[in-house]
């Protein structure tokens, strides 16, 4: 699915750890990896400095690992070269990093990285670096909702993932409380809940399962976004997968949003994952 | 793979980082991506916001409804001082949300706490160079140095280590120094002996260290989010008065909608088929019910607080009583924390201390003596308990033997032991103490009468059966070894031998080729309320589970000498623990006894978590900062007013002032009286709703004025019945409330037997009252059948005033029937609730207020009574009192024929 890996990098840290995550699913994959680089015609001296060189050392860690690699560096708008590069050269996935700065303006005003995931033809992996001490994780968080589409898609992402860093998979979802108007909230044990296990989640376990790649299901009644981060903090989870939001802003600001509830309180790697092939 | 298995390169590398550290505009730009290295507090909902949620409920929209058309009445049809109606229906939804918020209120303090063990500043290198910043600027990458009294900022991981030693009991729980060192290691990296953890404190020695996680992405900052991110849900008190209040509600508007529709067929005009709507819902509604619940939980709180049980949040305290778990932890709750050596195996024979007879020489005592970090210092023991307890035993027994301590590898939760190395006289020795898996393997001989034997597979037998003989005792069961080390002049001449200077990061080296001397079984006694405490809660239904660092053989024998497990329980330890999935461990959690042995407080919450998702009501105890997750995410956090730590405390919904778990014992009991008596006082307001409801229905079925006004009934709701009521908050609990199993959460506060009592008991009789003392004085007045009165007609004052008086003379006579369910008030003793007496005074005192002061005539529409029309009322007190006597007494009969026929089947 993924022939062609493209990794974004800026002159920020977080950039550079994102482009790991994509070495090493192509290493995995034995796909192409790009490694590119669009500087801004404001950018300082020393921030495209920071940026060279951290495309260097991928680059120069590509082909260690016998990696197939190109680094492009073009002057410009980001989102339009890295746009003109992934047309041209038929890129199926693209991985950039998000930062802390873009989660308080990210919804408001657009940044790059959003931009990137709304009008990029082909799949992108927005990744939010938050903790360095991980290096390839070992417990792997896949928020699903009821719906989801591109379930094929998300279940190969997440298996080339686990399987790159043999980690186990933890599938969570968090469904809303069962409420009665006098009766109040209904408690519902785990094996009732496994009952209720919506139909496109079974699909994507089955997926995996196929895959021969270990995983746990879990459900958790309340607040997606805060029982999301509750779990990864409480059970140490190392990275987190979840879809791109697909709620406006007005629908946003009304119910909150809770891709970016978790992108604010993330406690390890997140990957937020726009998918584009279809089923 | 994590930073700890890294080699310092690839550390270094991971994070873009170097030996020199960062330059300052790349910390600034890290900065600006990671953001201040703090602990901050998760988006929640502001203060402000929680209380205005206690004006958009049902109930309350409800009553903003019923105001808002009481204003539009007064708008469009002045002069039926509807106004004043509005302002006092706004008064009951201000007055109820305020109570509900002073019950739902907590303070979070919980991060302040955590926010303190923090550093201000930092001592870092940047572009080579060391400088001091403020804490908050660390950035991963960072490069920090960190020495002796330091208290770490951010996790980090070791690049260079000078016998650094790092106090991480805000982490683990563990006081004991741990000694960390710059190797690479495998493994988890919380216990990783290369990483040092924000929030912990430097004890000795001296590092740099790379920053690799900062804020939230530390320990202390996932102990933060949970603690303030993770809630108990509301508690079974909430949930039912939400419900509760909704049925309440419900019926109030269908009922009035009904008679408001029975009206208007009738031929009343619209405003008064208005009005009386209105006040259909204002007498159903039991106004007084929230004020009372809270204050009633706040007198709860203070006889709690009297029995060392301190409340933090309210609705506590009833949550208390329907608790079906407690998970406990053992050391300092279940037993007195006083360690105390009991039994000595030494020389293959098991003694008990008090008939031990050592001698001067006796190697064993002396590594028990020296070997330990407990010292006698202004004539008391200071240290760890069982160091204590060791001290005390080894000095009583050689005295001071005047030793020169050259090095110490301290005690390691990891290796599970801990050497020094000694002078005495001339000669060095190496003493090590620790588990006994830790020690045996390190032995290569043993002790017997004196004289070093080799060591062999008989004699490790006998010492393993030794060893599990006195775990079974429930003693927890230290192994002691030894070895003469080379002297100082002889590691100077060979100094490639010296193994004080050689790797420090490997203590193995010289915890090897030791001399087994023998074990020591210390015994932590159960505090002597236990045993009985345990008894009753097994009585009541509620399972105990114990978790405990011990292991399982100690933690088993403990439990049965307290009588918490009977049979043969589940014991789970820690590394199974990790490994089990949450299926597993809820299968094993079902079992009727379980024991977690070896296990750790970040443990604990998982624990919780699993029992809750069953349907348990869980209680949990802890004192660490790391327990702090737990305590917020159980229905009870229990904290230890003694040895908690201010972070546990301030999680907690209950604080133990003296850590006892009796006193939970206790405490469940009080909370499980508060439920009853919550019951008790409900009954009691809706038998008067019913007696404030039937005058209204009389009026719209038959051609007769109305007999009681809506301020007159908001009079008795939240006036004359609050006191009383209150009262019946405060009854003591009953004997056999401990012997019932916890609530289920099926049962209700509002029950069909409490509404068949009210409506086809004792409500139609409180009405008979009001609606008697109205028409008596109606016909006293010479009112004819059909007429209706004039706005401010005395007469119809008084007589209004007068079926008021009669509700609240039958509301004394209730206040004794609602004592109990079915045991009379002549058994349970009249005066044992002498609030009771308190409050009929004061509705009396009001009572006398309403009919007979201007003011109070005034606001309530009424007129003064003659004492006759009081005498003609207070009969009706009696038949209520004695109609519900008899209701019992045939409810006692009931009871007691059907136990003996369920007797007589079995």
């Amino acid at each position: 699915m993924y022939r062609k890996i493209l990794a974004a990098v800026n002159e920020h840290l977080n950039s550079e750890v994102a482009a790991r995550y994509a070495l090493t699913l192509a290493s995995h994959l034995d796909a192409k990896l790009y490694i590119c680089f669009v500087a801004r015609k404001d950018m300082s001296q020393q921030a495209r400095r920071a940026a060279e060189d951290a495309m260097k050392k991928l680059f120069h860690d590509a082909m260690e690992k016998n990696i197939r690699a190109e680094s492009i560096a073009e002057i410009g708008d980001p989102v339009a070269e890295i746009g003109k590069i992934v047309r041209h050269e038929g890129i199926s996935l693209v991985f950039a990093s998000t930062r802390r700065e873009d989660t308080e303006r990210r919804f408001f005003t657009g940044t790059i990285a959003r931009n990137l995931s709304l009008k990029l033809p082909c799949s992108v992996a927005l990744v939010r670096v938050v903790h360095s001490g991980r290096v390839h994780p070992g417990k792997i968080l896949v928020p699903l909702k009821e719906r989801i589409d591109h379930v094929t898609e998300r279940a190969y992402f997440t298996a080339a993932l686990a399987r790159t860093f043999k980690s186990k998979v933890y599938v969570f979802h968090a469904p809303k409380k069962v409420t009665r108007f006098f009766h109040g909230e209904i408690h519902l044990t785990p094996e009732d809940w496994e009952q209720r296990m919506p139909q496109d989640i079974s699909r994507f376990t089955e997926q995996l399962e196929q895959q021969e790649i270990e995983h746990e299901n879990r459900l958790l009644p309340g607040g997606t976004g805060k029982n999301i981060t509750i779990e990864a903090f409480a059970k140490r989870h190392d990275l987190i997968i979840m879809g791109a939001s697909e709620r406006r802003l007005f629908s946003s600001l009304l119910r909150g949003n809770p891709v970016e509830y978790v992108l604010r309180e993330t406690p390890c790697d997140l990957i937020i994952l726009t998918p584009r092939h279809e089923d | 793979m994590k930073i700890n298995s890294l080699s310092r390169e690839d550390a270094l590398r991971s994070l873009a980082s170097s030996e020199h550290g960062l330059s300052g505009a790349e910390a600034a730009r890290r900065l600006s991506e990671n953001g201040p290295n703090e602990i901050r507090e998760t988006r929640r909902t502001p203060l402000g916001m929680k209380f205005l949620k206690q004006f958009t409920h049902f109930l309350a929209l409800l009553l903003w409804c019923g105001a808002g058309l009481s204003f539009l009445s007064d708008c469009i049809n002045p002069g039926g001082n509807m106004s004043t109606l509005g302002f006092a229906i706004i008064g009951v939804i201000v007055i109820n949300a305020v109570f509900t918020f002073i019950q739902e209120y907590r303070a979070e303090k919980a991060l302040e706490t955590l926010k303190k063990l923090l550093p201000f500043y930092v001592q870092v290198v940047r572009g080579g160079k060391d400088k001091k910043v403020h804490a908050y600027e660390i950035v991963p990458g960072d490069m920090i140095r960190l020495s002796e009294g330091d208290r770490i900022p951010a996790d980090a991981r070791l690049i260079e280590s000078c016998v650094l030693r790092v106090n991480n009991s805000s982490l683990t729980g563990e006081s004991e120094p741990l000694l960390r060192n710059h190797a690479p290691s495998q493994g988890e990296l919380l216990e990783s002996p290369n990483i040092v953890f924000a929030g912990t404190t430097v004890t000795s020695g001296s590092c740099k260290a790379l920053v690799f996680a900062t804020g939230m992405a530390t320990e202390i900052g996932r102990i933060a989010h949970l603690t303030s991110a993770v809630e108990s849900g509301l508690s079974p008190l909430q949930k039912e008065i939400i419900r509760t209040t909704r049925i309440i509600a419900f019926l109030a508007t269908v009922i009035g909608f009904i008679f408001f529709v029975i009206g208007h067929f009738m031929g009343r005009v619209f405003w008064e088929n208005f009005i009386f709507a209105i006040g259909v819902i204002v007498a159903l509604v039991p106004e007084g019910m929230l004020p009372t619940v809270t204050l009633a939980l706040a007198i709860a709180s203070q006889r709690m607080a009297k029995r060392k049980a301190l409340i933090k949040n309210l609705t506590s305290v009833e949550t208390l009583g329907c608790v079906t778990v407690i998970c406990t932890d053992k050391t300092g709750t279940l037993t007195q924390n006083n360690m105390a050596a009991s039994r000595i195996w030494a020389d293959s024979k098991m003694v008990e201390t008090k008939d031990f007879r050592p001698q001067t020489s006796d190697m064993f005592m002396k590594i028990a003596l020296v070997c330990n970090n407990a010292r006698f210092t202004d004539s008391e023991y200071q240290g760890d308990p069982t160091e204590i307890a060791l001290l005390k035993l080894a000095g009583k027994s050689i005295g001071d033997l005047g030793t020169e301590r050259i090095a110490e590898i301290p005690f390691d939760p990891d290796r599970k032991r801990m050497t020094t190395v000694n002078r005495i006289g001339d000669r060095e020795y190496i003493f090590t103490k620790g588990a006994m898996e830790s020690i045996m393997p390190a032995c290569s001989g043993f002790l017997l009468h004196g004289m070093k034997q080799r060591m062999d597979e008989t004699f490790r037998k006998q010492a393993m059966a030794a060893y599990h003989e006195l775990m079974d005792m429930g003693l927890r069961v230290l192994a002691f070894a030894y070895r003469e080390h080379e002297m100082q002049r002889a590691r100077d001449n060979h100094p490639e031998n010296d193994v004080l200077k050689s790797d420090p990061t490997s203590p193995q080296s010289i915890e090897t080729d030791l001399v087994f001397a023998g074990l020591i079984g210390l015994e932590d006694p159960p505090r002597p309320e236990v045993p009985a405490a345990i008894r009753k809660c097994h009585e009541a239904g509620i399972r105990v589970i114990m978790i405990t660092g011990d292991g399982a053989r100690t933690a088993a024998a403990i439990g049965r000498e307290i009588g918490l497990i009977k049979g043969e329980p589940v014991v789970i330890e820690g590394a199974e623990f990790t490994t089990l999935d949450d299926r597993s461990l809820r299968e094993k959690l079902s079992a009727k006894e379980v024991i977690f042995a070896r296990m750790t407080p970040k443990h604990k919450m998982r624990v919780v978590s699993v029992l809750k998702e069953d349907g348990e009501r869980v209680a949990v105890t802890g004192d660490g900062v790391n327990d702090a997750p737990a305590l917020k995410k159980a229905d009870i956090g229990i904290a230890m007013g003694i040895s908690g730590t201010d972070v546990a405390k301030e999680a907690s919904d209950m604080i133990l002032l003296d850590d006892n778990f009796a006193t939970i014992i206790n405490a469940v009991e009080e909370g499980r009286a508060v439920f009853e008596n919550i019951r008790k006082f409900i009954a009691y307001f809706f038998t008067s709703n019913v007696a404030e409801l039937v005058p209204y229905i009389t009026y719209v079925i038959f051609p007769v004025p109305l007999p009681l006004t809506i301020m007159q009934v908001l009079a008795i709701d939240l006036g004359t019945d609050l006191l009383p009521g209150l009262a019946l908050g405060a009854e003591k609990p009953t004997k056999e409330l401990m012997t019932l199993h916890p609530r289920s959460p099926q049962e209700k506060l509002l029950n069909a037997k409490i509404l068949a009592l009210v409506f086809l008991c004792l409500g139609p009789i409180e009405a008979a009252a009001g609606l008697f003392g109205f028409f008596h004085l109606l016909k006293q007045g010479g009112w004819q059948w059909g007429a209706i009165f004039p706005s401010g007609d005395i007469l119809y004052m008084q007589a209004t005033t007068a079926c008021l008086t009669g509700i609240v003379i039958a509301q004394i006579a209730n206040v004794f029937a609602c004592r109990s369910s079915s045991e009379s008030v002549f058994s349970m003793g009249f005066f044992t609730n002498r609030l009771i007496f308190a409050g009929i005074a004061f509705e009396l005192a009001l009572q006398a207020f309403i009919v007979y002061h201007p003011w109070g005539n005034t606001i309530f529409s009424t007129h003064p009574l003659s004492l006759a029309t009081w005498l003609v009322l207070i009969p009706f007190a009696f038949v209520l009192f004695f109609a519900d006597e008899t209701r019992k007494a045939v409810a006692r009969q009931t009871q007691l024929r059907r136990s003996s026929m369920s007797t007589l089947s079995r």
